[in-house]
């Protein structure tokens, strides 16, 4: 199989935070370029070494920039900010000046962005649905926020959908004050409603709802262009020729985490294609000694003992997913690739692995080697 | 003052650190450490996949207060059920409790409203020292979070005062304020900031601590610089095979007769890796004022042998801190052949 092919127009890179994501997408993007194809690689967090060798900086947040590249086709590069896309999407669907300016000075949306479930996430798949729409890339490569909970902007769309179409927005866009700036009755959701509704206003204290309420007035006027947005989107993600790929840690202890992102990514409904093992210590020639209690070792002793952990991983994962999952391995490098040569080399060496997997499979006489090969 | 006393005589203690730098094992460590010294202390983690119990080698949490040691116990905390449980708290009749759980207010309330969640976690930890929590909870005198990742580690320590600011009324306004004020307070309120000797992670440890003397007025008490390799033996360092600019060119040939037994290809790798690491912490050494532990990468398992391990090498790291003794930090992690060094070392604020 191979990362290249215009059965994939769109690639995410998902994983851990530090497995590799974005240099990955970088050398993928790269490689991506060489072969011919217009390229974006969006990204969320490069090293400024890695930005250099892009040549992104902050204009790469308004759109785009073209990266010094020589190869047959253009490589693109843009830089993710949660909160200047979010800023662009109520300047696109205010109505007019007033209600841009509303919400934008709203003192809820000014601490929102970062904590509204998932919005921050959310906003990443946004921007990314801009240019998947505006045609212009043969391959778009999608690196993916540094969360903890890596997956979690997966769910972003559904959950603002959820959001917005939810009682809480209805509730809030009823007036909730008076003339006066005081609670109305809420006599319609009987005793018992009453004491609960008043209850919440005494824990979450008048002024926060009062500036949610707010908010959400002032975002009525742009909820039904955001929200067939965010189903689109949704759409988009689940899109069989949206294609993942799940970078992964080496060493056993990953294990348990790779397979619950791989099957999170499954059981959800996407696309999971290959699962590549980043940073693979060199495989040691010879059997360490075991290491002593304080675990306090030379670095040759070091880099064995992680040689063997490595390895004893790789097998272990192998031996758990199923034959017709794609696994590739990259060994680590000495220092991580931050120039256009050397992301093209971790590129090259990732497609060859996927390759490399392909024939294998072939010549054990599975019948699907996983797509174009 | 020796460090660990200084730390030892907190109330809070936050883990912070960009994720993957041994965040969870450093807390856990740390607990362990100050248990030892007399503390009757929690640690506690935040995270929906435990990892805790693993580093102290006790069953999952799921929610509830676990006996990890003497005076050490674990606690992996969701922020929705500290919330829940206020309103439980608070709400005497169960079905009013319930109806307001059910409503979708609260529902996206509690999942949506700014600062709700970190508000919830110091509120959680500061009632457990106060035994204001739950009737079956220990007694403590110090609360170690394991707190996400590093821009989410500033919005928790910052959410109390955003929120006091926002809101000025109310128990929830009323609870923000006192937080903001605990928070605030070097007496009751420590940072511990964790990173490696790698780019990205300096790099947010650096923006980190730049973050929390702007919007808080705080400096973090310590950083732990994670996972470094051992230092070359004399004579198999040889620096001048890298070029200052670009430490990627070739690496000269291994030298000819050396003690160790050589495996080229590992012997490069521990080159560039110990000569990359040494880059980041000179640039530590220029721009992180105050204590710095330097811990090496051990071959261990995550596990209670890594935990107990890390916390020797902590508390020797944090006694030679008392010590005043600058410099100490270029021997950590000198494992060496003999494997007698203690492997960590503190550099003491060269500016302060």
């Amino acid at each position: 199989m191979s990362l290249v092919s215009d059965e994939h127009p769109l690639v995410i890179f998902v994983g851990a935070g530090g497995v590799g994501k974005t240099t990955l997408a970088a050398a993928m993007g790269v490689v991506s370029a060489r072969a011919g194809r217009d390229t974006l690689v969006m990204t969320f967090d490069p090293s400024l070494r890695l930005k250099d060798a892009l040549g992104v900086g902050q204009d790469a947040k308004e759109h785009a920039v073209r990266v010094d590249l020589e190869a047959a086709g253009e490589l693109h590069a843009s830089l993710l900010d949660a909160r200047r896309t979010f800023d662009r999407l109520i300047e696109r669907y205010a109505p007019d000046e007033a209600a841009r300016r509303r919400v934008l000075g709203n003192r809820f949306y000014q601490h929102l962005s970062g904590s509204l479930g998932g919005i921050l996430e959310y906003m990443a798949v946004e921007r990314l649905f801009e240019v998947a729409a505006d045609g212009r890339y043969r391959q778009v490569v999608l690196d993916t926020p540094p969360t903890r909970q890596a997956l979690d902007f997966l769910e972003a769309p559904a959950r603002i959908v959820g959001f917005l179409d939810s009682g809480a927005l209805r509730v809030a866009l009823r007036p909730w004050f008076d003339e006066s700036g005081r609670l109305k009755a809420t006599a319609r959701l009987g005793g018992l409603g009453r004491r609960a509704e008043r209850f919440l206003d005494e824990v979450v204290g008048l002024d926060l709802l009062r500036d949610m309420a707010e908010f959400f007035q002032a975002f009525s006027p742009l909820y039904a262009g955001f929200r067939e947005r965010a189903s689109q989107v949704e759409a988009l993600l689940r899109s069989p020729k949206t294609l993942f790929v799940l970078v992964a840690g080496p060493g056993e202890e990953r294990i348990a985490d790779t397979l619950f992102f791989a099957r999170r990514l499954q059981q959800a409904g996407y696309r999971l294609g290959p699962i590549v093992v980043n940073r693979v210590h060199p495989e040691p020639e010879e059997r360490a000694p075991a290491p002593p209690a304080t675990g306090l070792v030379d670095g040759l002793q070091l880099l064995t003992w992680l040689g063997e952990r490595d390895r004893r991983g790789l097998v272990q994962l192998a031996q758990l997913l199923s034959e017709a999952q794609p696994l590739v391995d990259l060994p680590l490098r000495p220092e991580e690739p931050t120039d256009l040569p050397s992301l093209g080399d971790l590129g090259a060496e990732l497609e060859d692995r996927l390759g490399d997997w392909s024939r294998r499979l072939r010549r054990e006489g599975r019948a699907d080697a996983g797509g174009s090969g | 003052m020796d460090l660990a006393a200084r730390l030892g005589r907190l109330q809070l203690l936050v883990v912070t650190g960009k994720g993957g730098v041994g965040k969870t094992a450093a807390a856990a460590s740390l607990g362990r450490l100050l248990a030892a010294a007399g503390r009757r202390v929690l640690v506690l983690e935040v995270d929906p996949r435990e990892n805790v119990h693993q580093m102290l080698a006790v069953s999952p949490s799921g929610g509830a207060i676990v006996r990890a040691g003497t005076r050490l116990w674990v606690q992996n905390l969701k922020p929705g059920q500290v919330l829940d449980d206020i309103v439980r708290e608070r709400l005497k009749v169960e079905m009013l409790a319930r109806r307001v759980l059910a409503s979708p207010i609260y529902e996206q309330f509690s999942a949506g409203a700014p600062g709700l969640k970190e508000l919830a976690i110091l509120g959680h930890a500061l009632r457990l020292l106060r035994r204001v929590g739950p009737p079956d909870a220990p007694q403590l005198d110090l609360v170690v979070l394991d707190a996400p990742a590093t821009g989410h580690g500033v919005r928790l320590l910052a959410a109390p005062r955003l929120v006091s600011e926002v809101i000025g009324d109310g128990p929830f306004g009323a609870l923000a304020g006192e937080l903001a004020g605990f928070v605030a307070d070097p007496e009751r309120c420590g940072i511990v900031v964790v990173t490696q000797a790698e780019e990205m992670p300096v790099e947010e440890a650096l923006e980190l601590r730049e973050a929390l003397a702007s919007q808080l007025g705080r400096q973090p008490e310590l950083l732990i610089v994670n996972g470094l390799f051992p230092p070359l033996p004399a004579g198999l360092e040889r620096p001048e095979i890298f070029d200052p600019v670009d430490p990627l060119l070739p690496p000269a040939p291994p030298p000819a007769s050396a003690e160790l037994p050589l495996e080229p290809e590992l012997l490069t790798f521990w080159r560039h890796r110990r000569f990359l690491q040494e880059r980041e912490l000179e640039r530590l050494a220029h721009w992180w004022e105050g204590p710095r532990v330097e811990l090496p990468l051990l071959a261990l398992e995550r596990g209670p042998a890594l935990t107990e391990a890390l916390q020797q090498l902590l508390a020797a790291g944090l006694a030679s801190g008392a010590a005043g003794a600058a410099g100490a930090a270029r021997a950590a992690g000198s494992a060496g052949a003999a494997g007698t060094a203690p492997g960590a070392g503190v550099a003491a604020a060269e500016h302060a």
